[in-house]
């Protein structure tokens, strides 16, 4: 056989080994009620993100004066808002926003947070020191205090109020991370690599950091829930996405003053659409954690 | 003992002052000009500056950053323009009506999760458990400011069996004679019951909706210890010996569980705090989440930088506080034990 077409084969066998992974994992989901419940919901919102501004292709910020508040309807699914917006129009792209702070707040959140405590596991002492009282002066709020603070202090706007959510979020990382780190520096296999001659940068790149890692996703997927309703809060306080955006926390507010009085699809939709991926975000952080640590579920 | 509390009092003051540093940042770097905002729009140049070495902005940070933390521990928490009235003062009276509310939604937090973590656990019944958990997760993801409307929307709207967004008492009902200034304990200190239960209708959405996401996370953590102090030896042992299995139950696994939630106070308190905010404003409640919305949209800064910084000053204390009962309760917890000394 030729050097191409065992290169070729192994391409194809780690191909095949790729999609039995994929099978592995899906046949996982299939089977836990609560995890396929959980990943379904975030790919509909996903696709309700991707697609439904263009499917729907109603204008979300287009006013029409001589429809306002109508009920939901054929011509408008979740009615229209006060000044006569189309809810459902503005719901897709309230998905978008919505998801998009959320991925955005994860990764880098996360990345920075996972570099802080990987810092502070490898280097320990006063830079270990340093960085855990940082990461403590930032625990020392309230979260969505810290992440009103920080918006006051740059400036309102959905920039700014993403901003403010990430910071609440980078100290669980760090501490994660941190105390992963610790556990696994100690490993017999850093030794192994290390008195096989590694370099202490391939060490933890090759083996301390992908072992840290294992419980980051877990995390990841509890703090993409909390951005989303943290954003919501702001957008409800006024310290988020300002009045004609589309975000789905500014849109409770904007129904706020109809909902007793008559309008209750305005605030109704954006709100499920928040809690819906909350609870999506919690439930997957939930499944997975009973996953790697089965004694949780102890009975009785 | 004393070695315990003197640590986590140093690391809690290390924490204030890094918050009262951050605090003082966003306070500089915000877009706004205190200066700007107390001359009025229309002052000249001139003015302003005046009004800027008035305020020592032209001071020294360090300087500035001492007599911003000195000024903030005398009292002097600034002027709120919008209303004309100094922030200490208007954040003093709105005080009693936020901890009214949250302590009612304190206490049902507490209580429905007790109850529901023993329904969830000891009856060992799948469908009862899988149920308040996925109401637990609810808890945990429903903007409480959402949850507010909605129930007002089904209670006041539709059903009209409870009062609307008209704060803490009917507009004809009289306020109790003032003690506490929590009108519920007021009006059955002055023997007034119709006052009461109008005061109690008054607060039973909003504190339930408040208690809600704290609900969901002392269920959480009660059940999850409830479970694992259940495989432990010593309820097998004491079940060994006769005793009844709801007398196990009762007497060594809920203290042992309840342990746990108690390091999550902090937790609950920052919920609390944030839901006052997202809360109180639906019920046209008067207090302090109320103000600071009010203060978001009137871009009366003073008030919202003043309760930043109260709210991370008042959880530090609190982790404090439960960071030192949690030594006193669990002596394994204390640094400095036998084996290290």
């Amino acid at each position: 056989m030729s050097a191409a077409a065992q290169a070729r084969t192994t391409w194809f066998e780690r191909f095949a080994g790729s999609i039995r992974a994929l099978m592995r994992v899906l046949r996982i989901i299939v089977r836990d009620p609560g995890l396929a419940f959980a990943v379904g919901l975030i790919l509909l919102l996903g696709l309700i993100a991707v697609l439904g501004p263009v499917v729907w292709n109603k204008d979300p910020l287009e006013i029409d004066i001589g429809n306002i508040l109508a009920p939901p309807s054929a011509s408008s699914p979740m009615g229209t808002d006060d000044v006569g917006r189309d809810v459902f129009a503005r719901f897709n792209q309230g998905a978008r926003i919505s998801l998009a702070v959320g991925a955005a707040v994860v990764v880098i959140a996360g990345t920075v947070g996972v570099l802080i405590g990987i810092a502070a596991g490898v280097f320990g002492r006063w830079v270990d020191a340093a960085l855990m009282r940082m990461v403590d002066a930032l625990l020392a709020f309230p979260a969505l205090v810290l992440a009103m603070a920080v918006t006051v202090g740059l400036g309102i706007g959905l920039k700014t109020a993403t901003v403010g959510i990430i910071l609440p979020s980078i100290p669980f990382y760090a501490r994660l991370m941190r105390s992963e780190v610790i556990q696994v520096r100690s490993a017999v296999y850093v030794e192994a690599a290390a008195a096989l001659g590694a370099k202490r940068g391939r060490i933890i790149a090759r083996h301390v950091f992908p072992n840290a890692m294992t419980s980051v996703p877990i995390l990841a997927a509890a703090n993409f829930g909390f951005a989303i309703l943290t954003m919501a809060a702001l957008g409800f306080v006024g310290l988020g996405a300002q009045v004609p955006t589309p975000e789905w926390g500014t849109m409770i507010t904007e129904g706020q003053q109809y909902i007793v009085t008559g309008g209750w699809w305005v605030s109704l939709f954006p709100g499920i659409g928040v809690l819906l991926a909350v609870v999506a975000g919690s439930l997957l952080a939930d499944r997975a954690r009973d996953m790697v640590d089965p004694r949780r579920e102890r009975d009785i | 003992m004393l070695k315990l509390v003197l640590t986590r009092t140093a690391a809690s003051l290390v924490a204030i002052f890094g918050a009262s540093i951050l605090a003082f940042v966003l306070l500089r770097v915000a877009p706004a000009d205190p200066a700007r905002l107390l001359a009025g729009p229309f002052a000249t140049e001139e003015v302003v500056e005046a009004q800027r070495v008035a305020l020592g902005l032209k001071d020294s940070l360090v300087s500035q950053y001492f007599r911003y933390i000195g000024d903030f521990f005398q009292g002097d928490w600034g002027f709120s323009f919008s209303v004309g009235r100094p922030v200490i003062d208007q954040i003093g009276s709105r005080l009693p009506a936020s901890i009214e509310l949250g302590l009612y939604a304190f206490i049902f937090a507490l209580v429905g999760a007790v109850i529901c973590a023993l329904l969830a656990t000891y009856r060992r019944r799948r469908a009862v458990d899988h149920t308040i958990n996925g109401f637990a997760l609810f808890g945990l993801g429903t903007p409480p400011f959402w949850l507010a409307l909605i129930v007002l929307l089904v209670f006041f709207g539709i059903l009209d069996i409870l009062p609307g967004p008209e704060g803490r008492l009917s507009p004809r009902q009289e306020a109790p004679p003032e003690v506490t200034r929590m009108y519920t304990i007021d009006a059955l200190l002055a023997g007034q019951l119709g006052t009461f239960f109008d005061a109690g209708k008054h607060l039973l959405l909003p504190a339930l909706v408040l208690g809600f996401a704290p609900w969901a996370f002392f269920f959480r953590l009660l059940r999850a210890s409830l479970l694992e102090v259940s495989g432990e030896q010593y309820l097998a042992t004491a079940r060994s010996k006769g005793i009844r299995r709801w007398t196990a139950f009762r007497r060594h696994a809920l203290p042992n569980a309840f342990l746990p939630t108690l390091t999550a106070a902090g937790l609950i308190f920052a919920a609390l705090l944030a839901g006052s905010v997202l809360v109180e404003s639906v019920y046209q409640w008067p207090g302090l989440g109320a103000l600071v919305r009010d203060g978001v949209i009137e871009q009366d800064y003073a008030v919202v930088q003043a309760f930043i910084l109260i709210g991370a000053f008042a959880y530090v204390v609190v982790n404090l506080v439960v960071d030192i009962l949690y030594g006193v309760i669990d002596p394994r917890t204390r640094t400095g034990s036998a084996v290290t000394k």
